[in-house]
């Protein structure tokens, strides 16, 4: 016993040393956002001598990134809005009840779970351009919901599939509508699963690059993840700038973990733990 | 017992039959009862009604579009778009140098994908032991796992550029220069390393979830009958999370293969001299930047039956697993 716990202890050294590989480039990064061009060329590590909020300032303006704040925020909102209210009327249909041919629907909608955007993307870019929604908000949006529902309807599926029918029956017999079980009770019912499916897909949305960046080619409508690889070549001289536009970039998935870090988790093992 | 064209959907129709007769006498009733009537159809429907938009979509902008591609790829490019051409796109595929280094790119993080499975699983193990200050490492395990690949690439540009702060270290104590991210032997360890940086915190807690269906009762007697750590692991810990490692396996794999494209554009572009090329890479450039769509969609085709066989693997082996339970 005094052998493992000896063991805990030396275990602890390459853990911390771990943890602090984790943080530490974050750090370094918002340190450097802080300083002068002048500072970070003379010493790169040294900690800045005062908070500027300049080069943050170039970045938002100048650079843009504050437009494609708003472009990403407009897009990543709306999807994950529609990921919720499909995802979760799909999932209380397939799980709560009975019709022809819901088993059929059931693996249809998780067929789609194997196929990634990267199999299907010239086809998809095709269709999009065919329909005109190629580089358009709404073409962008439906490409993510397109993405993502199958992750969605399959967690809201297993999610309501908890809940005991007896709760539906005791509603319909109430006289509610089916849709009346759904806006009144399950949509209520389903709000843990809604708030930790909507936090991953609003991180897998504001996080993506591939889809913006096949979707969205023109310059304008970039989103902050596009913003970010534009950086690298036109501010590869100004590293405080660019530091500034990859922290602009980061705060705002660093404030939804700071808050939100369990229910993250949560969602993450859910999806484990049900596959 | 689910709900549907059982019982209460009965009984709204027998409803609208006996109150038939009230029709005549007031036109309020007759109105209220045609709801009801519609209302019995509409009760019937409303499963496929509430289906609908998710499976449309689903089925329109990822199944369709599969079919499509794969259909595409036996087509030409250019003026031959639209042209059978056989399998003249994969002939071309394998005869390009490019492509095959993203192959044998797939390769090493193939032979990679032990140690990017054992790292968060080592490490979910001494959080589960309750080394000291456990949850402090868990949460800041995670947090790389929620940043965009492309916020963590522009970090690491920014950490091992040539002029960068590594080699300000390294120099400071002797070691020269190293060119990490244009040198072609050295680039693709720095992309998959700075990958499984990445991601080794969402694996992990994978793993404390599958722990936390571990029975303790197991672990106090193997102590008790002094068992070493090791020994715990791989009499104790390995067989009864089996299927969670098996889970981590593959989510790493198709991880690997469909999320490290943010990294490879921001860091090295492919480069240097094409050596950090993955399909997804190869499907990009040669759909947006060469113009050869056709091209593109039998690389699409070729990753997706990678992606395929990593699937049908982990079937096998669950099912596997599931006779020696």
């Amino acid at each position: 016993m005094s052998r493992l716990r000896l063991g805990r202890w030396l275990v602890a050294i390459p853990m911390s040393l771990l943890a602090l590989a984790t943080i530490y480039p974050l750090l370094f990064t918002a340190n450097v956002a802080m300083k002068t061009r002048r500072d970070y060329i003379l010493d790169r590590f040294s900690v800045t001598d005062a908070l500027r909020w300049e080069n943050i300032d170039t970045a938002w303006n100048s650079v843009g990134m504050g437009r494609y704040f708003v472009n990403s925020l407009l897009v990543v909102t709306s999807s994950v809005v529609l990921l919720l209210l499909l995802g979760s009327m799909a999932g209380f249909a397939l799980s709560q009840l009975r019709f022809r041919g819901s088993s059929a629907l059931f693996l249809g909608c998780l067929a789609g779970l194997f196929i990634p955007f990267q199999v299907i993307m010239v086809p998809l870019s095709r269709i999009m351009a065919d329909t005109a929604l190629i580089d358009t908000y709404p073409g962008l949006v439906l490409v993510y919901v397109a993405q993502f529902l199958p992750f969605t309807v399959f967690l809201m599926t297993s999610y309501y599939r908890g809940i005991p029918p007896e709760i539906v029956d005791a509603a319909r017999i109430d006289g509610n509508t089916v849709y009346g079980v759904y806006r009144r009770i399950m949509l209520p019912l389903g709000t843990p699963a809604l708030l930790s499916v909507g936090i991953l897909n609003t991180l897998f949305c504001w996080n993506d690059v591939l889809m913006a960046l096949v979707m969205m080619p023109s310059a304008d409508h970039r989103t902050l993840m596009i913003g970010v690889t534009s950086l690298r070549g036109q501010y590869s001289d100004n590293i405080p700038t660019f530091a500034s536009g990859v922290l602009i970039a980061a705060i705002p998935v660093l404030l939804v973990y700071l808050f939100l870090q369990r229910q993250i988790a949560d969602g993450v093992a859910a999806g484990s733990t049900k596959g | 017992m689910p709900i549907g064209n059982t019982q209460p959907s009965v009984r709204p129709a027998q409803a609208g039959r006996t109150g038939g007769v009230a029709v005549t006498s007031s036109a309020r009733d007759g109105g209220h009862l045609r709801r009801a009537g519609g209302g019995l159809r509409a009760e019937r429907l409303a499963p496929y009604v509430l289906v609908a938009p998710a499976v449309l979509i689903i089925v329109l902008l990822r199944l369709y579009p599969l079919l499509l591609g794969v259909n595409f790829s036996f087509t030409g490019d250019g003026e031959q778009n639209g042209t059978a051409v056989g399998f003249d796109n994969y002939r071309e595929l394998f005869a390009d140098p490019l492509f095959r280094t993203a192959l044998s790119n797939v390769g090493l993080l193939v032979l990679l994908l032990p140690v990017a499975v054992a790292i968060p699983g080592l490490l979910a193990t001494f959080i589960y032991l309750r080394v000291p200050g456990h949850r402090f490492y868990r949460s800041v395990y995670f947090f790389p796992a929620v940043l965009s690949p492309v916020i963590v690439g522009a970090i690491f540009n920014l950490l091992l550029a040539f002029d960068g702060p590594l080699n300000a270290v390294l120099g400071a104590v002797g070691v020269g220069p190293v060119d990490w991210l244009g040198d072609s032997d050295i680039a693709k360890f720095m992309v998959v390393g700075v990958h499984i940086w990445a991601t080794f915190g969402m694996a992990l807690v994978v793993f404390l979830a599958g722990f936390a269906t571990l029975d303790a009762a197991l672990l106090d007697a193997a102590r008790v009958d002094g068992a070493s750590l090791p020994q715990v692991i791989r009499h104790v810990i390995v067989p009864s999370l089996s299927r969670t490692i098996q889970f981590v396996f593959v989510t790493t794999m198709i991880g690997m293969l469909t999320s490290m494209f943010g990294l490879l554009f921001v860091m090295t572009s492919g480069g240097p001299e094409g050596s950090t090329y993955l399909p997804e890479y190869y499907i990009w450039i040669q759909q947006g930047q060469m113009n050869r769509p056709a091209l593109a969609s039998a690389a699409s085709t070729i990753l997706f039956v990678i992606m395929l066989v990593v699937g049908l693997l982990q079937i096998k082996l669950l099912e596997r697993s599931g006779k020696e339970d």
